[in-house]
């Protein structure tokens, strides 16, 4: 079974491997955005086919042998096109690469032949133990040959080309010898996955650091982007200073969408998901948002025509 | 420079020991203190683990408050961090920790409802399978039937408590109506958990069937299985030294029917 249903995926994708991670490794995801697919929607998708593009799901939720989730997924799948999006892989650790949870990836990739397959530029693990938190790596060359040794490692198990996804982050280290978008950039071109640019992220780490956001989208290879997310932030304070968090639980705010508009135009028609993680909102919110992001793709299209 | 080994052991550290005393060095202040940037990787680490076991353990949840369940998960997060890039099992030995809590106390048949929750939840995620093959069945001469072993659907899983805890679950779930009142010494429960269809179901057991479907999934054979679901009731939490009416015959019908036994070999 595995392997025939290896066979459709590659089918699918043209290439298993492409060598960029545009068309070819996106094909069907760009007509629309997408959202990202959450149990409680399961229901209300399988019964009215909403408004959107596609839909991600976050692998680990479909790591069961069997049962409800699994089966609502496949039949999801069976009428949408599908990213898994991995959040539990903890690439950058100094622990080597979890061969079990590597397995359960392969076989969410066998059973719902997704079009793109993502994971993130983070570390969650150390001695055995998970912080099951999207940690944030130094900025070293040491830390650079490790992530990018860990997901060529990760793309050969799978047998396909992965998207890795800038984080959010609320600390740096001292330790850091470059910005993270040459590190992102360098971890690109050594391990020959894709980048997914997540604009929300992006500021989110702008703000809380100090630089501006173009610069990053400026550095990044166009040729290297094959998705994009939105989603939306909150703010704490500390003493008076203001530190951004991604939780994933409001709309996209406009300064991000005006870095959406700069993506577009630098990154071209790249597929675009909405992520919203906590307090979920009903399906026609995800859905205006995922408009909305068509709106702008339509606008920046029409004017480059 | 520190390694980057010795980085992710100082940050591991202080995200869930709570001694940041190797990792805050190594943290650029800017404005804010490396302590409380690596509060935010804490807090969001200790909610997330919570968050799992909220979802694993409605009920326990509902019994003991909402404060009460939070206490209960941070410290079992201390002892027994996540140890997979895959939340979900991490709620695994959520009722060993309530038995060393309240082990010897009025609370003491809370362990065995996360026992039960936790069986849900293996339930829940266990492999699909398809209804038994009545036509290759009927194949079997009756005198073969004695040495057939039956398979249980993968994801049966048997429960039983000498509490009412079965009851104190249906209870405590699926409704937000306040439950009735359950007499802590209504006797024992015994019940076995399926999934058909999709569906969740819970079937209540005598002490026969409980021995017999037991035995069934030891991969015992048939004349074996129905000899113990004969035999008196003297073992497992349930034990009530009763002899049990047991009649095989009804018994596999029953569990033919329900998709709880769905191979044989």
């Amino acid at each position: 079974m595995d392997n025939g249903a290896h066979s459709i995926a590659r089918a699918a994708t043209g290439d298993p491997m492409p060598a960029r991670a545009g068309l070819g490794a996106s094909a069907g995801l760009e007509a629309r955005a997408g959202i990202g697919l959450r149990a409680q929607h399961h229901l209300e998708v399988l019964s009215r086919a909403p408004a959107v593009g596609w839909f991600e799901a976050h692998t680990e939720n479909y790591f069961a042998d069997g049962g409800a989730h699994v089966d609502a997924l496949a039949r999801i799948r069976a009428n949408h096109p599908l990213s898994l999006h991995g959040v539990g892989l903890s690439l950058g650790s100094t622990d080597p690469l979890d061969t079990l949870h590597l397995k359960r990836i392969r076989r969410a990739v066998n059973r719902f032949e997704p079009a793109l397959l993502s994971e993130h530029l983070s570390w969650s693990s150390v001695g055995g133990r998970f912080a099951n938190d999207l940690l944030p790596l130094p900025y070293t060359e040491e830390a650079l040959r490790h992530v990018s040794a860990s997901v060529a490692q990760a793309q050969d198990f799978l047998g396909r080309r992965m998207l890795i996804e800038n984080v959010s982050s609320y600390l740096e280290f001292e330790c850091s010898r470059m910005p993270e978008w040459e590190f992102l950039g360098a971890v690109a071109a050594e391990s020959g996955c894709g980048i997914l640019l997540d604009l929300n992220n992006i500021y989110v780490a702008a703000r809380n650091f100090g630089f501006d956001a173009q610069r990053y989208l400026d550095a990044v290879d166009p040729g290297a982007v094959g998705e994009i997310h939105l989603a939306g932030h909150s703010a704490v304070e500390f003493e008076g200073q203001e530190l951004l968090i991604d939780t994933h639980g409001t709309p996209v705010c406009d300064a991000v969408w005006n870095l959406y508009r700069a993506a577009l135009r630098r990154f071209g028609d790249v597929p675009t998901l909405i992520e919203w993680d906590t307090d979920i909102p009903a399906l026609e919110v995800l859905a205006a948002e995922a408009a909305k992001a068509d709106a702008l793709r339509a606008e920046v299209h029409a004017l480059a025509a | 420079m520190p390694s980057l080994r010795e980085l992710q052991s100082g940050v591991m550290r202080a995200l869930l020991d709570g001694e940041p005393g190797g990792a805050v060095p190594l943290i650029a202040a800017r404005g804010i203190a490396p302590q409380h940037r690596l509060g935010v990787y804490a807090n969001n680490a200790r909610a997330n683990f919570i968050e799992s076991l909220i979802s694993s353990y409605p009920a326990v949840r509902r019994l003991v408050g909402e404060d009460y369940f939070r206490q209960c998960a941070r410290g079992f997060h201390a002892r027994h961090p996540s140890l997979s890039g895959d939340l979900q099992p991490a709620g695994a030995g959520f009722a060993e920790h309530l038995a060393e809590l309240h082990g010897d106390d009025e609370f003491r048949y809370l362990s065995e409802v996360a026992r039960l929750e936790w069986l849900v939840q293996e339930s829940l995620l266990a492999a699909d399978h398809g209804p038994l093959d009545l036509a290759k069945l009927q194949q079997v001469p009756a005198a073969g039937y004695d040495d057939l072993r039956f398979c249980l659907h993968p994801s049966a899983r048997l429960f039983a408590s000498k509490y009412p805890c079965v009851r104190i679950w249906e209870a405590n779930v699926g409704s937000d109506a306040e439950p009735e009142p359950i007499d802590l010494g209504a006797g024992p429960d015994r019940a076995l958990l399926v999934r058909d269809r999709g569906r969740l179901n819970c079937h209540r057991l005598d002490c026969g069937e409980e021995r017999f479907l037991q035995s069934v999934q030891a991969g015992e054979r048939f004349a074996a299985a129905v000899e113990r679901g004969a035999a008196r009731n003297q073992g497992g939490p349930a034990a009530d030294g009763a002899a049990c009416a047991f009649d095989a015959g009804a018994a596999l019908q029953r569990f033919v029917l329900a998709g709880v036994i769905v191979d044989f070999r």
